[in-house]
């Protein structure tokens, strides 16, 4: 009888011991757990900084692709899982990079999702106009010669009979002053951007400027060509009803 | 090469809105995110970010890559 009670205390206390060894190691699970699940800036900026956590780069890297695919799907003709898995790759690579500039002013996922964005559709547009070069835009018209962008890109539609017409006299007055204003690197980039509608990104990259270099360049043009139309009494307004 | 009457038309367009306090892509992109959570949340972020909403009019490519941020950030859930 006292064999079987003594048998029975030894299987409960190993029962105990098995019961809080079993808590103790679902507790340091849980514990784990909680602690990746990343909820709060602080937390995603801190297992991200060097060195990078595993677990986080990987559940940062789901979250992009998770995001990246209904953002680029109506630009991507095919195989859009493994281009959306390359950019999410690149995009980890710039974000780890520069993580020490996020700034907490959104969320930190909302962040690292507009640096995939940026990537992707970066991406797509280098494949677009990867054919295209500039030297090819610009000696596109077998009449010209060389690669050089001119003020002749610059001509208006039908300089005709009727080019004494006021409206005529003033899209003149306009180019002319486009002409005498604009550095060749100005009507370059107008030329690009807005008469062969090519995107920003791929101006900038194939003139050699940063994207924001570009867009000033072009701020700059504008703003003369404003201040220049103003001073010779053009108003813009009135041009757009004539035109 | 000549211009098309739609083409100058978008042209003189550009030159008329030119104000001297836009702002550049990389300023558009400092506050991208926050402007778009904004969004999602129904507030309105043209209100107080009037800035980047201005270049978000003028800049095709920031443009487009505002739109897809809001795709992405609606299938995440962030900022609703």
């Amino acid at each position: 009888m006292n064999k079987g009670i003594k048998i029975n205390i030894l299987d409960l206390i190993a029962n105990m011991a098995l019961f809080i060894y079993v808590f103790m190691i679902n507790w340091f699970k849980r514990r784990k757990q909680e602690a990746k699940s990343y909820r709060t800036n602080e937390e995603w900026v801190e297992s991200l900084s060097n060195p990078p956590d595993e677990d986080a780069v990987d559940d940062l890297r789901r979250y992009l692709i998770r995001g990246l695919k209904p953002a680029l799907y109506k630009y991507v003709d095919r195989e859009l899982d493994q281009f959306v898995e390359d950019v999410a790759q690149d995009a980890l690579l710039k974000i780890l990079d520069k993580i020490d500039t996020f700034r907490g002013e959104s969320k930190f996922v909302s962040w690292a999702m507009k640096i995939a964005v940026r990537e992707g559709l970066s991406e797509l547009r280098r494949k677009k106009w990867q054919d295209i070069s500039i030297g090819d835009l610009a000696g596109s018209d077998p009449e010209e010669e060389g690669s050089e962008i001119n003020s002749e890109v610059f001509a208006i539609d039908d300089p005709g009979p009727d080019d004494t017409t006021h409206e005529k006299m003033m899209l003149k007055k306009v180019m002319g002053i486009i002409e005498e204003e604009l550095s060749e690197k100005q009507k370059k980039a107008i030329m690009l951007l807005m008469v062969q509608g090519m995107p920003v990104t791929v101006v900038a990259e194939q003139m050699g400027v940063t994207r924001n270099a570009l867009y000033k360049l072009v701020h700059d043009a504008r703003l003369n060509l404003k201040k220049k139309m103003g001073a010779q009494g053009i108003d813009p307004e009135k041009m757009l009803k004539q035109l | 090469m000549k211009l098309s009457t739609d083409t100058l038309k978008n042209m003189i367009r550009a030159i008329k809105m030119t104000r001297p306090d836009e702002i550049g892509c990389d300023d558009c992109f400092d506050q991208l995110s926050e402007f778009a959570e904004l969004k999602l949340a129904g507030k309105s972020p043209e209100k107080a970010m009037p800035l980047v909403q201005d270049h978000l009019n003028r800049c095709g490519d920031c443009r487009e890559e505002f739109e897809a941020l809001l795709e992405a950030l609606k299938e995440l859930k962030v900022g609703i």
